[in-house]
């Protein structure tokens, strides 16, 4: 059982066996994670989805968190949510322990079942701003910075059942996004679209991760679309008991270039580390 | 265009009904217990003419708009709490379960007894019948909120409250309204049983002395206006439901 009275959280991750990449350079962690485990109890029995996961992420990167399916990459997310507690370990975000979901944690699914069908977009994006309070107009107003930041200008008049699976993921990181997170949780959103809009989806993406300055965690399956993205990509191994492999670093300038020589590189190392979970 | 479509639909079909009911009662049933609809129209007009119709339905309709009303009322809470907090399901659910399979039918001596047979007891039996309907569609509609739209509430910060008020209820309200339009349907069933076996006027008491009297035009005017009185209803809970609702849920 972690004690933490023992030694800040801090000092007991360095003395974690900790995998090479596992800190970001010369900035202070924002989000740590040490060693957290998670274990289903189930009527079939213990099922340990997560053994031993330690991490941090720096404020304004991007972490890609890529694994097979059942590597337990969405527990991970759900922990980091607030929407499942960890059995093991413990998660802190800016120094404050992680107990519940917050408004600092801005979460977008991979499904769409999350907006709200009676709302229009506008209202959708609207929704964490009226949480809090702030009158109809002025978050409408900026409901509508966020409609054009997403590349949704003058949409936000339709219901969610108007609009495709690719502008409905839009109005999703939008409505985080109005919330102002510290932090964007973001789970394979893109996974149930076509190859084409989630191409331009990920180039989207960047454009908007560049501007807003968040600090994201990003969940995929897909080995290019983490290559695509993230500043650091954290391989898991697979489940049960799935935890980080390896950690990669991607050092290439924005927007990237998927048939440079630098790109195919890192596609390379990290398709390595993902096939040996395959094949093993 | 859609609309004139159904509409014309709607002509069509009920000329059909009356076409066939002519046919079937000049040409093979033939007899004076089954009159054909020229003959039971006169007396329809009648009956209007007189008023009596109107009272009939008016009284009618009366109970069933304050019993659904009641019903409504009562049942909508009551499935929002069933729906929300399993002690008060696990507490409610033997209830509504127990007393779904006792129809108001059944409860209409006892009502009687209880209320008269005045208003009271009207009311009570269409409230009875309306509000384990409105209950078990309520408690499904929060049963099926998906689960991301109630964490999308919480990771923008939402409180237990705010989820309940902003997502669960909305997200619930085509579950009620589909309720109420079932919930309406069995209103119509019970009123006509219950004005049969003890009431001073309604369209069920219209049948019953109807049937005393042997006014056999009067049962098939009783009747008819009953079909489209359920009918026009039925579309109007429909027109509404589209109107409100829609919009609350691409798949109604």
């Amino acid at each position: 059982m972690f004690d933490r009275a023992k030694a800040s959280p801090r000092a007991r991750t360095r003395e974690a066996a900790l995998l090479p990449g596992a800190f970001p350079p010369s900035l202070p962690a924002m989000v740590t994670l040490e060693g957290v485990g998670k274990t289903y109890q189930g009527r079939a029995g213990a099922y340990e989805a997560v053994r031993d996961f330690s991490l941090e992420l720096a404020p304004g990167e991007f972490f890609c968190l890529l694994g097979t399916s059942g590597c337990g990459k969405t527990t991970v997310l759900n922990m980091l949510a607030g929407f499942e507690a960890p059995s093991r370990g413990a998660i802190t975000l800016n120094g404050r322990p992680v107990t519940r979901p917050g408004a600092e944690r801005g979460v977008v699914f991979q499904g769409t079942d999350s907006l709200y069908d009676w709302l229009d977009a506008r209202d959708n994006i609207a929704f964490g701003p009226r949480l809090a309070g702030v009158p109809r107009a002025a978050r409408r107003a900026a409901a509508d910075r966020y409609l054009d930041l997403v590349g949704l200008t003058g949409q936000g008049d339709k219901h969610p059942a108007e609009l495709s699976g690719g502008m409905k993921q839009r109005i999703q990181i939008a409505r985080a996004l109005a919330n102002d997170p510290a932090l964007l949780l973001m789970d394979e959103p893109f996974g149930a679209l076509d190859a084409m809009t989630r191409n331009i989806l990920q180039a989207e993406l960047t454009r908007i991760w560049q501007a807003a300055g968040k600090t994201v965690l990003f969940i995929t399956h897909d080995i290019e679309e983490a290559c695509a993205l993230a500043t650091r990509i954290g391989v898991m191994k697979r489940g049960p008991g799935g935890t980080l492999k390896a950690i990669v670093p991607v050092d290439l300038p924005f927007p990237r270039d998927r048939t440079s020589d630098g790109f195919m590189t890192v596609f390379r190392q990290v398709h390595a580390l993902i096939r040996e979970e395959i094949v093993a | 265009m859609n609309r004139v479509t159904t509409i014309a639909g709607y002509l069509a079909g009920f000329a059909l009904l009356f076409l066939i009911w002519h046919l079937a009662a000049v040409y093979a049933v033939r007899s004076a217990l089954f009159p054909s609809p020229i003959a039971v129209f006169p007396r329809a007009v009648w009956l209007v003419e007189e008023g009596i119709l109107q009272e009939q339905i008016w009284a009618s309709l009366r109970r069933i708009g304050q019993g659904f009303a009641l019903g409504t009322a009562l049942g909508i809470p009551i499935g929002l709490a069933i729906g929300s907090f399993r002690p008060v399901r696990l507490l409610l659910e033997p209830w509504t379960e127990f007393f779904r399979f006792i129809p108001a039918v059944a409860m209409i001596t006892v009502s009687v007894i209880w209320f008269g047979i005045g208003e009271e007891s009207k009311v009570f039996l269409i409230a009875y019948t309306t509000i384990f309907v409105i209950i078990i569609a309520t408690a499904a509609g929060v049963g099926a909120v998906e689960r991301n739209k109630i964490r999308a509430a919480q990771a923008l910060g939402a409180s237990r409250w705010q989820v309940f008020l902003l997502v669960a209820l909305p997200a619930t309200v085509p579950y009620i309204l589909t309720g109420m339009r079932l919930a309406m349907a069995n209103s119509f069933v019970t009123i006509v049983a219950a004005e049969l076996v003890a009431s001073n006027d309604g369209l069920g008491k219209m049948l019953w002395d109807a049937r005393l009297f042997m006014e056999i035009n009067d049962i098939f005017v009783a009747l008819v206006a009953l079909g489209l009185l359920g009918f026009t209803t039925d579309r109007i809970f429909r027109l509404l439901i589209r109107a409100f609702a829609g919009r609350y849920s691409p798949t109604m």
